[in-house]
């Protein structure tokens, strides 16, 4: 755009972050992209604003796989957390300082251990980065069912931190997003009913916790993830299937309604002529 | 990409406004483009199939009381529409969403009768399984089509849903097929969309098209719910546990000290 302007910019960043929120979340990459086309000079603000399905990448030189996200991206290049290199290496690809980078390890051996016990499998990675006096993360975490044919899956978990040190406390702000892709098949008659059932949920949560050593990060940080992921998959499981199960039963009813409406529509018809005998 | 090409790909999005926020969509491409000239040079054909994709239900002009469906099985020479239980057409305005200038149509058609017959049946039909629904019946290229609408909006409890079906029968080949379509947009903190649709072919004789209609779609009622059964007994299970195996939440001044304190002490 020539004349570059600040506030049309941000409506027009409301705008697309509105209308992805509305497109069908099965399609995020592909809608994502269509952005881009549509509003190439805001490709950095929509590439971070933006949540997409996290992608699993190999680091050579340890074997081990490590999830790629817009947060440990540099340039076209992204940064293991295993060997902290990025692919394709980068000269002067930005790190975390040695003291965070400690904690940064530590940090993915924790939750690749916490991954295991509740994902039986699955791919987690840590990324930390400075702030002034201060630090914040993300810790991503991907599961993918490839399953049987009815019935596979994937799970992404994005749960951003932010860390505030206040002498033997700090403040943790958590933002996490899961990412949910679903597919079934039901059997009736002969034919196949292929339903997809998807969606991202955002929470956030904030809390104040003793914090004596760089271990009582991980303490903190691991509760309030596992808390929340509690949450969320207690609200994926509970609310928004079961709700949507029930909005689909509502907009078809297995059963004759016919009684019923005419039943109603005897009982506005007598009360409108109770009411105009009192009249 | 030129700059027409960018509006429209942006008004294409139109397409996949889910239920009920097609107006929500259409704003926020408005939002986007920011250039309401050159977007409303485009949008109107976008609209045009916007609401024929979602069976828009309209007045028919000076006809009191009657409605019938905008679909592509009832759209004529120059874009007006035909709605056969009142024999009118009339022309539309897709973007104020309002119907005009209704002409007498001329007579036509070989199987009204078999189309009269066929919309009776599925209004008793709709008025026993929709709470909110809306059935036209067309005759379109020697089949007699059958369209089926059930919305539900209730964006103040963040969700909004449609099921969509559409019934061809060949009179010909005595051949029904169909398909029905459901999405439900769930979105408090979130954005939780189903999508779901089947399609069906069957041989049936002319008296029978309603009955094998309800038959079909009552099975795929119950297969969606053989699906979300499936969903959250198996497929969600499958990807993350509730708790793990020791039924206990993860000790993690455990796991720190025993990671964490090896891993630092050996750093330093």
């Amino acid at each position: 755009m020539a004349d570059y302007d600040e506030s049309e910019n941000e409506q027009q960043m409301d705008c697309a972050l509105d209308l992805m929120r509305r497109l069908p979340p099965q399609n995020v990459e592909e809608n994502l992209v269509t952005l881009l086309e549509i509003l190439p000079e805001m490709t950095e603000d929509l590439l971070s604003s933006i949540d997409q399905p996290l992608k699993i990448r190999q680091d050579s030189k340890t074997g081990r796989q490590y999830l790629v996200c817009d947060y440990n991206r540099d340039g076209d290049s992204y940064r293991s957390p295993w060997s902290n290199e990025y692919d394709p290496p980068l000269a002067d690809g930005s790190v975390p300082s040695d003291g965070l980078r400690k904690l940064e390890l530590a940090a993915n051996e924790a939750f690749d251990t916490y991954t295991e016990m509740y994902y039986e499998g699955g791919v987690s990675s840590v990324y930390l980065w400075d702030m002034d006096d201060s630090f914040a993360g993300v810790i991503l975490i991907k599961k993918v069912n490839d399953g049987t044919v009815r019935s596979k899956g994937s799970w992404d978990s994005i749960h951003v931190v932010e860390v505030l040190e206040k002498g033997r406390q700090a403040r943790y702000k958590l933002t996490s997003t899961v990412m949910l892709y679903t597919v079934a098949s039901g059997l009736r008659g002969d034919r196949q009913n292929e339903i997809n059932l998807s969606g991202s949920l955002t929470r956030q949560d904030e809390r104040d916790l003793a914090a004596e050593d760089s271990n009582a990060h991980i303490v903190n940080i691991g509760r309030m993830v596992e808390d929340m992921e509690f949450k969320m998959r207690n609200s994926l499981q509970e609310v928004y299937f079961g709700k949507t199960q029930d909005i689909v039963n509502g907009l078809r009813s297995a059963t004759d309604l016919s009684v019923a409406k005419n039943r109603e529509r005897l009982q506005r018809d007598l009360f409108g002529q109770l009411k105009s005998r009192n009249e | 990409m030129s700059s027409d090409d960018r509006i429209a790909k942006a008004a294409s999005l139109l397409l996949h406004s889910p239920p009920g926020e097609v107006d929500d969509v259409f704003n926020d491409i408005r939002g986007i483009v920011n250039d309401d000239e050159a977007l409303q040079a485009q949008i109107e054909p976008v609209l045009a199939e916007s609401n024929m994709q979602q069976f828009l239900v309209v007045d028919v002009p000076d006809k009191e009381g009657s409605k019938v469906l905008l679909t592509p099985y009832n759209q004529v020479d120059g874009g007006r529409f035909h709605d056969p239980n009142t024999n009118t057409v009339f022309a539309f305005d897709h973007l104020r969403r309002a119907a005009y200038e209704p002409e007498e149509a001329a007579e036509s058609g070989e199987h009204t009768e078999l189309r009269a017959r066929l919309q009776r049946s599925l209004e008793q039909y709709v008025e026993a399984h929709f709470a909110d629904g809306f059935v036209s019946v067309f005759e379109h290229e020697g089949s007699v089509v059958s369209c089926l609408v059930s919305n539900k909006y209730s964006p103040g409890n963040f969700w909004n849903g449609s099921w969509r079906a559409v019934w061809s029968y060949d009179v010909a080949k005595g051949q029904l097929n169909g398909s029905v379509k459901v999405r439900v947009h769930y979105f408090e903190d979130g954005n939780v969309q189903l999508d779901t649709q089947s399609d069906f072919t069957c041989d049936v004789g002319e008296g029978e098209v309603a009955e094998a209609i309800k038959k079909f779609e009552a099975e795929f009622q119950q297969g969606v719910n053989d699906g979300f059964r499936q969903l959250s007994e198996r497929t969600f299970k499958g990807l993350r546990r509730a708790l793990p195996v020791t039924r206990n939440r993860i000790d993690w001044e455990k796991i720190a000290n025993y990671k964490i304190g090896g891993e630092l002490a050996n750093a330093e």
